[in-house]
């Protein structure tokens, strides 16, 4: 007996482990297919892109895309020569993932209010990028603050935020979500 | 077996949140929709205040333009200017612009526009309503453009009863900015600096403005009503060589245009319209991709809400959100900037009209003495190229600020010719008998008329039974079509240079 029930239970192992492998490649087929579907809801190749309208992909930027829209940068800085590393392009597609990533979270468990928040990594990339633009203009700060600077905010070059005292550049000092209700012409897609 | 498992309890681990993500990416979609979805409107809705109930700030800063309300008589200022105007309409009427708001009123008001009596009876044609009312695109659009630019001005007395508003610059369905005049996509077709088609956002930002900041002349077009042969008086930019006044100088005597015979000189005249997107063009703040709304129409914060303002005016009255959005200094600073630069155009514009007036009144001179058309035609031809430069320098207000450069250079170009007009009269006068004739004074509005032998005050008396009687039977008819909004003149009291 005690062969048969051995090979029953093999030939029973033996169906269950044939089904499980299509039950397998079944679950690959649905999350290839999930993903091709995100691929294309979340337009995420447009994020390979450095157009600004693709910031306004959703809705939530829109304040940004047009406060910095009416502002003196834009024709001289789009959305990512500031909130992304300029030094290597690796850096600069980390930061994107990063901040993907971030964003993804925030949006589908909706963790954000109307008022954004820079966060320090973020921070830290746009003070580098405030610099090397204004390097000129702000080479004897950069000396100063290293012989004097006490406030300590260790998250940025100099111990200072650039827009702690420029505080309206470029977004103007009113950003909240729901400020700039009428943009028709900016619409997202 | 167990690495099917594994694949399973992977491509579950990962499912879930694709599938939140996907979710939450659906769930966006259809809050932006919410969030876009704008009110439409009936097509070609010429009242404001309808717009305005769904966009009461924009509404309520565009009512604001009725603070610009103060009549400046600028032929009282310059008298000059009714002997350079001497046969055409403007030697007696001339007032500096007031805010949008007082657009139709100022048109129907103006001693320019004439005192018809019914429908049919002059001086202007259709043509002079085309950048007055929003109450314009939807005529052409229910007549045909060329029947809009047949007959007289008075024909759509009753059709045109609200001052241009939002449906002038906004489209009915997505309230994006869109060009509502078609004589401006043509010219900018015919340009070719920059195709109608390929605007941006940040283009369209100005274009709105220059479908009435522009140069343009009435194009006489003969056509065929089924039948009938009609002459229409077609709204046309003269853009098709450049639109510098070299360059449109160049177009209209090309094509031998003149806008009237010069009552004194006989000069065949130009008269320039306002350039103001020409000259803005050769500007500074033009290339670096400065539009008119970022200046005119500032993001100003009203609590908690940023939005366009619609109180189209000067941006010296709001510096702050204007000038110093990109210049650094105070506004002290910034208004004694531009009023320097007004001065210099002033001391310029000031010599040339004095040069031409003379000019004309020395052609007068000659003309009286026997000069014959011979030794005439090279001295006319210098005056209406003179005073064209001149009137395209000055007759957009703000050139002196837009391009104070090119604005001095025209000027320049203004006084070289009016001088040659008059070294070349001075031989032809010396020829007649008169070399020491002496222009009479035109040192006063009076003076000046009296010069040009105006019958000023019967012009203003027919003006007045005009704005008495049939201007108010036109709002009457207009009403009674239902086309009329009674908020567009909320306030409104009569005010001309000639009460």
């Amino acid at each position: 007996m005690a062969p048969e029930a051995t090979r029953r239970s093999d030939g029973l192992f033996m169906g269950i482990g044939n089904g499980m492998k299509y039950v397998a490649i079944f679950f690959i087929l649905v999350v290839t297919g999930i993903f091709v579907n995100l691929v294309h809801e979340s337009k995420m190749l447009s994020y390979l892109s450095s157009d600004p309208k693709v910031c306004i992909n959703c809705h939530t930027m829109i304040t940004h895309y047009a406060t910095w829209q009416h502002s003196s940068h834009r024709d001289r800085a789009t959305c990512v020569d500031c909130h992304l590393p300029r030094d290597s392009f690796v850096n600069k597609m980390l930061a994107k993932a990063r901040d993907g990533y971030h964003h993804s979270v925030a949006m589908t468990f909706k963790t954000y209010g109307n008022n954004l928040r820079i966060s320090s990594n973020a921070a830290k990339r746009i003070q580098d990028n405030c610099i090397s633009c204004h390097r000129e203009t702000i080479s004897q700060m950069q000396t100063n603050s290293a012989l004097y600077q006490k406030v300590a905010d260790n998250t940025v070059q100099m111990g200072r935020r650039c827009w702690d005292c420029h505080r309206g550049l470029p977004h103007g000092t009113m950003t909240s979500l729901t400020a700039t209700q009428q943009n028709f012409n900016i619409k997202v897609r | 077996m167990k690495r099917s498992w594994g694949i399973v309890i992977l491509c579950v681990l990962v499912m879930v949140p694709m599938l939140l993500l996907t979710l939450s990416i659906r769930e966006n979609k259809a809050e932006q929709q919410t969030i876009n979805a704008v009110p439409e409107m009936k097509p070609f809705e010429s009242r404001s205040s309808e717009w305005g109930k769904n966009y009461p700030r924009q509404y309520d800063s565009y009512m604001q333009t009725r603070k610009s309300d103060a009549i400046v008589d600028v032929l009282k200022q310059d008298p000059a200017l009714v002997v350079m105007w001497a046969g055409y309409y403007f030697s007696r009427d001339y007032n500096k612009p007031r805010g949008h708001y007082y657009m139709l009123e100022d048109n129907l008001n103006t001693l320019r526009t004439g005192a018809p009596v019914d429908a049919k009876t002059g001086p202007a044609p259709t043509a002079c309503w085309t950048c007055k009312s929003p109450d314009v695109p939807r005529l052409i659009k229910r007549d045909g453009e060329l029947e809009f630019f047949t007959g007289k001005w008075a024909k759509y007395g009753g059709e045109i009863v609200n001052p241009v508003g939002c449906a002038d610059c906004h489209d009915n369905k997505t309230m994006k900015l869109t060009v509502t005049r078609e004589h401006l996509k043509r010219a900018l077709d015919a340009e070719g600096r920059l195709k109608y088609a390929d605007a941006t956002y940040q283009d369209m930002r100005s274009l709105v403005c220059a479908q009435c900041h522009t140069e343009y002349y009435f194009k006489k077009t003969e056509w065929d009503d089924k039948g009938v042969k009609k002459t229409a008086m077609v709204v046309t930019l003269p853009w098709d060589k450049g639109t510098s006044a070299e360059a449109i100088e160049a177009y209209y005597d090309q094509i031998d245009f003149s806008d009237w015979t010069h009552q004194l000189s006989k000069t065949p005249m130009l008269k320039a319209q306002h350039p103001e997107y020409e000259t803005y063009l050769t500007g500074v703040h033009s290339r670096n991709n400065v539009s008119c709304a970022d200046c005119h129409m500032p993001y100003v914060r009203e609590g908690g809400v940023k939005y366009s303002s619609h109180k189209v005016g000067s941006p010296l009255d709001n510096i702050a959100n204007t000038c110093l959005n990109c210049h650094k200094g105070t506004e002290k600073e910034f208004r004694a900037t531009v009023d320097k630069k007004l001065e210099r155009k002033n001391e310029l514009s000031k010599i040339a009209m004095d040069v031409l007036a003379k000019a004309h009144l020395e052609a007068a001179k000659a003309w009286e003495m026997g000069a014959t058309e011979e030794e005439m035609k090279p001295v006319l031809l210098d005056i209406r190229h003179g005073q064209w430069r001149w009137d395209y320098a000055v007759a957009s207000h703000g050139a002196f600020f837009h391009a104070p450069e090119e604005t001095l250079r025209v000027l320049a170009g203004a006084i070289n010719k009016g001088q040659d007009a008059r070294l070349k009269l001075r031989t032809v006068l010396a020829r007649h008998n008169a070399v020491d004739y002496v222009a009479p004074d035109f040192s006063s509005k009076e003076k000046a008329q009296a010069i040009i032998g105006l019958d000023f005050k019967k012009a203003v008396e027919e003006k007045k039974t005009f704005l008495d009687s049939l201007k108010q039977e036109w709002f009457k008819q207009g009403e009674a079509k239902g086309l009329y909004d009674p908020a567009s003149r909320k306030d409104m009291v009569r005010k001309t240079s000639y009460n």
